[in-house]
């Protein structure tokens, strides 16, 4: 079907050609961009800077895992700081994609910095087929703009370079696998990151809550799926909503936020259906987001929508 | 073998065109906008889905009219491809009285071609507002759902073909083989 050894050669002599000087990477230590890199590293080597944006979006632990990563495949690497930037520019957005457009925006500006102190004039992103589908075009509808298409500022002076653009997630993972990238297997994980698992304004605290439910979703369902209780889901996370509700804690009045957890079963990220993740599961990540959390969460509630009509993620 | 893919504007256009490339068809994706000129030589189209709804924006489906016109090689609708195709020939089209997102049960009504091989009912992928309400005249309804009466239609006359679900998505159960089927009866049309 998919031949990720051709793909890899094919691949790799385009960019030898098309990247005449130095590029840098944007790259979030996720599948598609990490296999982006390792494909550019090996058609350019040292020209390439591999930039790592910590946008005080990521989940828990994330860039100290990214860090280990990068030293493990001994790729020439920068991890930036730009926490503040990024919430500022968050500052007060509660539309969707305001959101998404606005750390678009913040990433190109970081990289653009970056890519001048490093002398490159090509920005290699690790855009797959569904970033540019559901950006929208000329024909098509913008179903929610990615950061990294979409989201892009017009007046961008940077060369863009995507060598995955025609792939879907199924077959960058034969990619990963076909060049031992270790996070092949690692679930997908958009670029806007927790902000978007924020409904409303995604700010440090907003963030720092949906960053401690999505940790808990995690490890229960890695947990269970370890325990052979059930397959381990395609995609799987927690959302925070702004909706209120009542609750009693302790003979006391309760009255608090409520997180959504989504989970799916996927191929391609196009099409969707929601994970049949058994009760007791359901029920320990309701107990323990309630209970570790329960200064901001009092209900927990699970999606059981298919894509379409709804997307994955929840903006 | 080769096959066009005309862009309807789909958010799986290119989900039609992995699935051929998968099925090694030479292919590619084509503005709707392109002239019948430029893709002539083709042995086969599939018109994609898309967000017109094709009875108040025919413009926006671009020379699909011509391609079902002119061409003398079988013609694949699928979703608004299908009511296009529908529309064009005299059938008629409509707000969906129920809409169809996500998983739906298909029943096969008539084997013919496109079905061959694959059960009497199981499960497809939709996600349509719009649904064709009569069929042309010479065009058979093929399958229906338990809220959509045509779900697969063809011409009784020329080699065109046409379904409401879209099994060029993962999670339509049977989608490649209905692929494939469509490959062969282009196959036995240009034998």
């Amino acid at each position: 079907m998919f031949d990720p050894q051709e793909f890899v050669k094919e691949k790799v002599e385009e960019l030898r050609t098309k990247i005449t000087g130095k590029a840098i990477i944007a790259c979030s230590g996720g599948v598609d961009s990490t296999v982006a890199a390792v494909l550019v590293d090996r058609a350019i080597g040292d020209r390439l800077l591999t930039v790592y944006v910590d946008t005080g979006l990521m989940r828990k632990g994330e860039t100290e895992d990214v860090r280990r990563m990068f030293d493990g495949l001994g790729v020439h690497y920068r991890l930036v700081d730009a926490k503040d930037e990024f919430f500022a520019a968050l500052k007060g957005q509660i539309d969707p994609e305001a959101k998404r457009k606005a750390i678009g925006e913040k990433f190109i500006r970081v990289f653009e910095r970056e890519a001048e102190a490093f002398g490159a004039d090509h920005l290699v992103q690790g855009t797959i087929a569904p970033d540019w589908i559901e950006s929208g075009d000329g024909v098509r509808d913008t179903i929610k703009s990615h950061h990294n298409v979409g989201g892009l500022p017009k007046d961008m002076t940077l060369k863009l370079v995507e060598p995955l653009w025609d792939l879907y997630k199924d077959e960058v993972r034969s990619v990963a696998r076909f060049l031992g990238v270790e996070v092949s297997e690692r679930q997908p994980f958009p670029g806007p990151a927790l902000a978007i698992r924020v409904i409303g304004e995604a700010n440090p605290e907003t963030v720092g809550v949906v960053r401690e439910a999505c940790a808990i979703v995690e490890e229960e369902l890695e947990a269970a799926a370890d325990k052979g209780s059930m397959p381990r889901p395609w995609q799987y996370f927690a959302v925070l909503l702004p909706i209120k509700s009542v609750g009693v804690q302790g003979d006391r009045r309760a009255y608090g936020r409520t997180v959504a957890i989504r989970s799916v079963e996927s191929v391609d990220a196009m099409t969707a259906s929601f994970s049949k993740i058994p009760y007791d599961v359901l029920e320990r990540i309701s107990l323990r987001i309630t209970n570790e959390m329960k200064a901001n969460v009092n209900r927990v509630v699970y999606d059981v929508t298919h894509k379409p009509p709804a997307t994955i993620e929840w903006e | 073998m080769r096959v066009y893919v005309v862009d309807n504007g789909g958010q799986w256009t290119h989900r039609e065109w992995r699935v051929l490339k998968y099925l090694k068809v030479e292919t590619k994706i084509v503005p709707n906008t392109t002239t019948f000129d430029q893709v002539r030589d083709v042995d086969a189209l599939v018109l994609s889905g898309g967000a017109p709804d094709v009875a108040s924006e025919s413009g926006r489906m671009g020379n699909n009219g011509e391609f079902l016109d002119k061409a003398d090689f079988p013609v694949l609708g699928i979703c608004a491809g299908m009511q296009f195709m529908a529309t064009h020939f005299g059938g008629t089209t409509g707000p969906a009285v129920r809409a169809e997102f996500g998983r739906t049960r298909l029943y096969v009504d008539e084997e013919d071609q496109l079905f061959q091989g694959v059960p009497r009912e199981f499960d497809v992928w939709e996600s349509h507002n719009d649904e064709v309400r009569t069929v042309p005249e010479g065009f058979q309804v093929l399958a229906h759902s338990d809220t959509c009466q045509v779900e697969a239609m063809r011409s009784l006359r020329r080699p065109l073909y046409a379904v409401q679900f879209h099994p060029e998505v993962e999670n339509t159960d049977f989608g490649t083989d209905i692929f494939r089927n469509f490959l062969r009866a282009v196959e036995e049309w240009h034998r």
